[in-house]
């Protein structure tokens, strides 16, 4: 097949996946007293396409997901933040894995990603209701982020380990490091 | 995962841990405690935290009804989409806030008298 075409398929995918992933996790809402805290599911998906299709597919499969599950499950609203989250996650992920491919695991880089999530949506919270005074929030997201970021970047590695052994990615033609 | 990814992760949960303990240690006072409602960064209010109130703040946007009673501060009520403000715990310590997004207001404890 056309690697072209192939390739633009296993992207439909990622986008599809990542917006039911997106659905279920609007479905679970989180016992905490902290407002907005979320699992981060759609991240396992973002991890998955980072390391097999590279960053500039996945900023397409993120913008793609953000947009829809917006207008899908969201309101309109909570775009804005999904997008300052994960414009700057995916931006920390892909730097880390630029940078560091061969020193660090996707466990540890699905944990960065998830703090710089919460930073990123803090930070547009902030510029919206002009208030410097969600340090405290912003640490308390932080806290919560590492249990969920482990959780994901294991299951993002497990699943890469099961996808590995397809011959799913063997014709993207893209370097299979880890 | 190596032993010192282990070590960047207790490292993190430490930083944020020391992060809160530190916020709340550097906030806390003796003085008396307000509330303070912001939109856009404008205070609209200020109230003491002592004595019970409720008070609705509406504008274009929409309302939120805000709680004072034994203390604590919450929003009771909420026409936004999300109802995070009205999910968030009450509000007693110095520094603490809840925000309503799509209503751009903000509602945080704040030391001394209104």
């Amino acid at each position: 097949m056309n690697s072209k075409a192939y390739r633009l398929v296993i992207l439909s995918l990622y986008v599809a996946m990542a917006l039911i992933l997106s659905y279920i996790e609007s479905l679970i809402p989180l016992p905490l007293p902290i407002p907005g805290a979320k699992i981060g599911l759609p991240n396992i998906i973002t991890l998955v396409s980072l390391l097999t299709l590279g960053w500039p597919l996945t900023l397409l499969v993120v913008i793609a997901r953000i947009f829809l599950s917006g207008f899908l499950f969201g309101g309109g609203f909570s775009i804005v933040y999904s997008l300052g989250g994960g414009l700057l996650s995916l931006l920390v992920m892909s730097l880390l894995i630029h940078f560091l491919k061969d020193k660090i695991s996707i466990v540890l880089i699905s944990v960065f990603g998830a703090i710089s999530h919460n930073l990123g949506q803090v930070i547009v919270a902030a510029i919206v209701v002009q208030t410097t005074s969600l340090l405290l929030y912003f640490l308390f997201l932080m806290l919560l982020a590492i249990p969920t970021g482990l959780f994901i970047g294991i299951t993002a590695r497990e699943l890469m380990r099961l996808l590995n052994k397809t011959t799913i990615f063997a014709k993207l033609n893209l370097p299979q490091k880890k | 995962m190596k032993k010192n990814e282990i070590m960047i992760i207790i490292g993190l949960l430490a930083v944020s841990l020391i992060g809160i303990a530190a916020f709340y240690l550097i906030n806390a006072s003796d003085e008396p405690l307000s509330v303070r409602v912001t939109r856009q960064g404008e205070t609209v209010a200020v109230f003491p935290l002592s004595q019970d109130h409720t008070e609705i703040f509406t504008d274009a946007a929409g309302s939120n009804t805000l709680e004072i009673s034994g203390g604590t501060a919450k929003i009771v009520e909420a026409d936004c989409p999300d109802y995070i403000c009205v999910k968030t715990y009450p509000i007693s310590s110095p520094g603490e806030t809840i925000v309503c997004l799509p209503h751009k207001l903000v509602v945080e404890v704040i030391t001394g008298e209104s």
